[in-house]
């Protein structure tokens, strides 16, 4: 029985093999040879020459890294408090209503919608000074500001995710037992009341879900920056993400870029640690 | 109040789909007069422009990999998915592969598939795309709603495993399946950084060459709109067409 069990194990261990060969191929082989290549001067048209750690040092000398570095997290500054804040507002007020499902699904379009796409719209719509809106709207010069360019990539992300943070809340806000509302309404509380100390309390694991994907969105997330603002104006908005396409296939620095993308995935692994440990607390 | 507020919002967040539908029609002379609101007008002629500039082949071959890719993630996922509901103890590796995307490992991987000699192939665009993780959860999450017994039964009738999984797991998690399908097209389509880097322009996608469009023709916004609304078509009809699937498997991969 012991061995017939055994063999099941392998027989179905089997049925791994093709997403397993997959991920290892492209995935975990990257994932290590990354490391490799963070030691070399390499442009991807010559062939690389080895240089140990100078990349690293150079790195941490690198005033364009530590800008990036400020700018990823003033980014992320921006997004998770109002990602979390909008996704719990709209999913209160939704909730229950005729229209709910419709407006889930309207809001989950802009997260499918392909993004070459979006920012086409959302150029054409709010260029400053040409922009379709900016005829009776005044639209600030996010082309020039850094404050705006921020906003303006902040906006777009936001946009694109906005359906899928109120999915996760609006899941978890079915799974509250209505008697638990009822109970507190009965002793007397005020809908706001139930709302501050029974509902608001019960969504602790969908706020910490939705901080961490938030966290990891906000390190990869540069697509946008790409299609919106390129990094600019003078920087303002280039997050590691994009300080790495920049480096790597514009300025043809791949060691370089290599070495920026070790301590990227150094510091999503960290986010996805922290995520472990917050989710095994609910 | 609160109507009020949902409204507002959801306009706001459709607004550029009915902008890029209504920017598509637009003729040139009310676009470059500099306030789109002069007037109102309809043509096709910035639709019949995008033929010359390469539109209809690239769809083509962006429809063609996005697919093919949608199909080897749901059949991997489909096996890998089974092999966890045996109790394979893989989760742990799914789970380290889901929390990093594949656009960060845009240098590594542009080094590995040099080294492979896939560097400006088709096959850039679908191998390393062909097993995600997140396909795999969403698999997973629709097996484990379904009773095990059913496999026990099975397996006393005498069937064998691959038959099993096809003909009797599958069939009942194919709303799924194709819910999961529909997601990994659309992650696929939406690739814009990746192709760009790993493919010559001989095999960039639509969203690359819309992209690039747009840098060509910054103002020609009836003709960047057209481009965009026929891209996001395809999309647009899957969505429409299995909305409710989609949004329920989300859900369900949510509640975990």
């Amino acid at each position: 029985m012991v061995r017939a069990l055994k063999h099941s194990r392998w027989r179905h261990g089997l049925f791994a093999l093709p997403a397993l060969s997959f991920l290892a191929v492209f995935f975990f082989y990257p994932f290590l040879e990354v490391l490799r290549f963070s030691t070399w001067r390499w442009s991807g048209l010559k062939p690389p020459e080895p240089v140990g750690l100078k990349n690293y040092a150079e790195l941490f000398s690198d005033p364009l890294f530590w800008q990036s570095v400020k700018a990823t997290f003033l980014f992320a500054a921006w997004v998770l408090p109002s990602f979390l804040v909008l996704s719990i507002l709209i999913a209160f007020l939704i909730e229950g209503q005729g229209y709910e499902r419709v407006v889930k699904g309207a809001l989950f379009l802009p997260g499918l919608v392909t993004v070459g796409a979006a920012s086409t719209a959302w150029y054409t719509l709010l260029a400053p000074e040409y922009g379709a809106l900016a005829a009776f709207l005044p639209i600030p010069a996010w082309d020039q500001e850094p404050f705006w360019a921020m906003a303006m990539v902040v906006a777009f992300t936001l946009w694109r995710y906005l359906g899928y943070g109120v999915l996760v809340v609006s899941a978890h806000l079915k799974s509250i037992p209505a008697e638990l509302v009822e109970a507190a309404r009965v002793d007397g509380a005020s809908p706001l009341e139930v709302t501050r100390y029974v509902v608001l309390p019960l969504l602790r694991p969908a706020v910490l879900f939705l901080l961490v994907v938030g966290s990891v969105l906000a390190l990869q997330s540069y697509v946008a920056v790409f299609l919106l603002t390129r990094g600019g104006p003078y920087g303002a908005t280039r997050v590691l993400g994009y300080f790495v396409y920049e480096l790597g296939f514009e300025n043809f620095r791949l060691g370089y870029a290599a070495a920026v993308t070790v301590v990227l995935l150094g510091l999503t692994l960290l986010v996805a640690l922290a995520q472990g440990k917050l989710l095994e607390e609910r | 109040m609160r109507h009020a507020l949902v409204f507002l919002i959801v306009l706001a967040v459709l607004l550029p789909f009915f902008w890029m539908a209504y920017a598509a029609f637009l003729p040139p002379e009310i676009v470059y007069s500099g306030d789109v609101l002069s007037g109102f007008g309809f043509t096709l002629e910035n639709l019949k422009k995008l033929a010359p500039e390469g539109f209809w082949p690239r769809l083509w071959f962006s429809l063609l990999v996005s697919g093919s890719v949608a199909l080897l993630q749901v059949g991997t996922a489909l096996l890998a998915a089974y092999a966890l509901w045996n109790g394979v103890p893989l989760w742990g590796v799914f789970l380290f592969t889901l929390a990093i995307p594949v656009e960060l490992l845009l240098v590594p991987l542009f080094g590995v598939l040099h080294q492979m000699h896939l560097l400006d192939t088709p096959w850039a665009l679908v191998l390393p795309f062909a097993a995600s993780p997140f396909t795999v959860l969403l698999v997973y999450q629709a097996m484990r709603a379904l009773p095990y017994s059913l496999v026990e039964a099975a397996r006393l009738d005498g069937a064998g495993e691959g038959g099993i999984l096809f003909r009797v797991v599958a069939p009942l998690v194919f709303p799924n399946l194709v819910a999961a399908g529909v997601l990994a097209f659309a992650a696929h389509w939406n690739l814009v950084l990746y192709p760009r880097v790993t493919v010559g322009e001989r095999y960039w996608t639509l969203q690359v060459w819309i992209a690039d469009l747009a840098r060509r023709y910054p103002a020609d916004w009836g003709l960047l709109s057209a481009a965009a609304l026929l891209s996001t078509l395809p999309l647009l009809l899957l969505y429409l067409l299995f909305e409710r699937r989609i949004v329920e498997t989300f859900e369900g991969s949510v509640k975990g």
